[in-house]
């Protein structure tokens, strides 16, 4: 990610921390150990566990103090060279992308939610998942029953959720399914007078916290978020370099790595080949426009919600809007949304601490928090 | 427990209410739970509930609409604009009482005294058969509104509507046809998706075009509660207001414009900036005209504009232009089927 805007002291918000993982796997995890370790020691003690099942990336925090995050990507070897070469049946993550032309590669969700009509995209969700839960520790031989949260977006609908649950049948002994910026919410105790802006890959899921569970009225989804930074930044950069040779890919990892919104600090150089030469390429201006055709969406969407708040805590709202998500970390963002409260007399929005797992974290809270009779219902 | 805590808690039990719900195949809940959920009405209840509806309605509305002779106001009656009283006579020595009354302009009526429901929408794939509509380079009109309308009709499916496309095939249909069938089938909402050909090339943007030309707060508010959940929509009313039908029709076509219009320039602006607001306007669309319920043709896209068009090649784009549409559609049925009134 740029740097161009460390998180301010003040602005930042929730405390895990994570240390660096022991496990190997398919190489490409990044997670740890967290330091608050909840319960999970006892061998017939439930695994609880929250899990942030999001297009581009899926999280995972055990009660155990595991907490792993794996690109959502699967892929099955494409015929028997390719298994013989890759030496395995299905590969996870980084690995199934970095193989990408050897396999059947599949990215199950599409704005958050199971992609339709596909027996294969059913079938990658639930080896996410698994995964997920090996990383983790959950369902291992003594039979340590397993109790998952899972975040989707704000505005899921009924049949979605039925599917997710559907397609997690025996993968975990109960399930609970909540939007994923209220999971976010309650992960950091925001539960009264503030709103959460999730940005992720596929969409941006707005939640705003009024001390109930959030209704169809307190939440939207936004089709709008990295991905269609990538699509946008990847069709700017074919006007400018039509010769470039350029993938989604590579345009994904140079967003991450220098996005930004606002006056360039520097200009953003990349590397790519034209005609086989690797060769230098400008794309700050590119950069810029994509990164920011975010933000009058997002902005008009947090214009629309806020005056729907009673009157008398629409300022408390205001200047208690909390930013999560893989694709808030663009540098300068923050900074921008912020400006567009302008109009409503401004407001201060903050940046969660922890912008990969605050997910997952929310969802260990909840998973943590209820109790055996609430599980057992949801058995 | 102390507040957070029982705050907590209060949040756990409601997600897992919901979650039972999905489970259970139950609604889950859409409003504060501390409000009761409606019954379902008998039609017994319906009638006496219509009647009710009109015996405060019809008399409200026929001495808004009429028009006596001018007469000094008393102190109740319509000496300041906006009054939605009746007249009454001023009492003076003499007087023709019934020459004295004083009878306010007419307004017209505020929709929200009537809570109804969206549940049956009207798709129309714009042009079809012999008729291409605008051509690009490589894109026809025709097709591109046909594969919208499909986008859009498993979206909306997905949200529970029941919709209707006047096309599902590349065929020759008049627009008397389309909208007698949006007639036929009782939709409560039309909506005809048609892509702009504009003589400036450079230009892009959206539009959307609907057809076009009891203020007293208590009556308002009294209205508004008796008919609150009253189970009709919009098609089942629609004969019994007859009269008064044609404004509340072209309100519900603004309102219904204005958030295809917003949701349009909310989505399509991420993936293309570039595309401008050309705003909500009114038209004398001869399939507006004949349509019984709110209807509205929206121009989604520009074909005259070479960058529009590139984007209209991609499935993606077309794609997020059904999103935007059904989001609008979602966004509108919501405040339609609206039952409670923040400030009661």
């Amino acid at each position: 990610m740029s740097d161009q805007e460390a998180p301010q002291a003040g602005t930042d918000l929730g405390n895990s921390q994570h240390k660096d993982a022991p496990e190997a796997g398919t190489g490409d995890e990044k997670g740890g150990a967290t330091a608050a370790a909840g319960r999970g020691g006892s061998r017939r003690e439930p695994l609880n566990v929250g899990i942030d099942l999001g297009t581009s990336h899926s999280a995972v925090s055990a009660s155990n103090g595991q907490q792993h995050v794996i690109e959502s990507y699967v892929g099955w070897p494409v015929d028997m060279v390719a298994r013989k070469v890759l030496k395995k049946e299905v590969l996870i993550g980084t690995e199934a992308v970095d193989s990408r032309t050897m396999v059947d590669l599949h990215r199950p969700l599409e704005r958050g939610l199971i992609k339709e009509g596909s027996e294969k995209d059913l079938t990658a969700v639930r080896v996410i998942l698994e995964h997920l839960l090996k990383l983790v520790g959950g369902k291992d031989a003594d039979g340590t029953p397993v109790r998952a949260v899972i975040g989707v977006p704000a505005e899921a609908m009924r049949v979605n959720k039925q599917q997710l649950r559907n397609a997690l049948v025996g993968t975990v002994d109960a399930l609970m399914i909540v939007s994923e910026p209220f999971a976010v919410a309650y992960g950091l105790d925001a539960l009264l007078h503030s709103m959460v802006i999730d940005i992720g890959a596929g969409t941006t899921d707005f939640c705003v916290m009024r001390g109930h569970f959030p209704t169809e009225e307190d939440q939207r989804t936004l089709p709008v978020a990295g991905d269609s930074i990538d699509e946008y930044l990847l069709k700017l950069i074919n006007q400018t370099y039509p010769d470039a040779q350029i993938s989604v890919f590579m345009v994904r990892e140079w967003k991450e790595q220098h996005g930004f919104v606002g006056k360039p600090q520097q200009k953003v150089e990349v590397v790519a080949p034209i005609d086989g030469r690797p060769t230098k390429l400008d794309i700050t201006r590119e950069l810029r426009a994509a990164c920011e055709s975010v933000v009058e969406p997002i902005t008009e969407t947090m214009l629309d919600l806020l005056p729907r708040i009673d009157p008398e805590f629409q300022e408390k709202v205001r200047n208690s809007i909390i930013l999560s998500g893989g694709s808030s970390q663009i540098a300068g963002l923050r900074a921008a949304l912020q400006e567009g409260l302008k109009p409503l007399g401004g407001g201060k929005i903050k940046s969660v601490k922890n912008p990969i797992f605050d997910g997952s974290d929310g969802g260990l809270a909840l998973a943590l928090d209820a109790p055996d009779s609430d599980w057992d219902k949801l058995s | 427990m102390s507040h957070p805590a029982q705050l907590k808690r209060r949040l756990l039990r409601e997600a897992v209410a919901e979650n039972l719900s999905t489970i259970e195949g139950r609604p889950t809940r859409r409003r504060l739970a501390s409000k009761p959920q409606p019954q379902p009405w008998s039609p017994l209840a319906r009638l006496a509930l219509l009647g009710l509806v009109l015996a405060m309605l019809v008399p409200a509305v026929y001495f808004l609409l009429r028009r006596g002779p001018a007469a000094q106001a008393g102190p109740r009656t319509a000496a300041t604009p906006g009054s939605a009283v009746l007249g009454r006579p001023t009492g003076a020595p003499g007087e023709d009482p019934a020459s004295q009354l004083v009878f306010p302009a007419p307004r017209p009526m505020d929709t929200r005294v009537i809570p109804l429901e969206v549940r049956r929408i009207t798709v129309d794939p714009g042009h079809g058969g012999k008729d291409q509509g605008t051509v690009g380079r490589g894109l026809t009109e025709k097709e591109l509104t046909l594969d919208l309308a499909l986008r859009l009709r498993r979206m909306l499916e997905k949200r529970s509507f029941e919709v209707h496309l006047t096309r599902e095939r590349d065929e020759t249909l008049s627009l008397r046809q389309r909208a007698e069938l949006a007639n036929r089938v009782g939709s409560d909402l039309f909506l005809s998706i048609h892509i702009n050909w504009l003589s400036t090339r450079q230009v892009r943007g959206v539009e959307t075009y609907y057809l076009g030309p009891t203020e007293d707060p208590e009556l308002t508010d009294l209205a508004r509660r008796e008919n609150r959940q009253s189970g009709y929509s919009l098609a089942e009313m629609r004969p019994l207001l007859e009269d008064i039908y044609t404004d509340f029709l072209q309100q519900e076509s603004h309102r219904f414009a204005s958030r295809i219009q917003r949701s349009l320039l909310v989505s399509l602006r991420s993936v293309n900036p570039k595309l401008r607001n050309r705003g909500v306007k009114t038209a004398p669309f001869v399939v507006l005209v004949s349509t019984e319920m709110p209807a509205i043709l929206a121009e989604v896209s520009c074909l005259s504009n070479r960058e529009e068009e590139e984007l209209l090649g991609r499935p993606l784009y077309r794609e997020h232009i059904a999103e935007a549409l059904a989001q609008g559609i979602q966004a509108y049925a919501k405040e339609v089927n609206q039952t409670e009134d923040k400030g009661t």
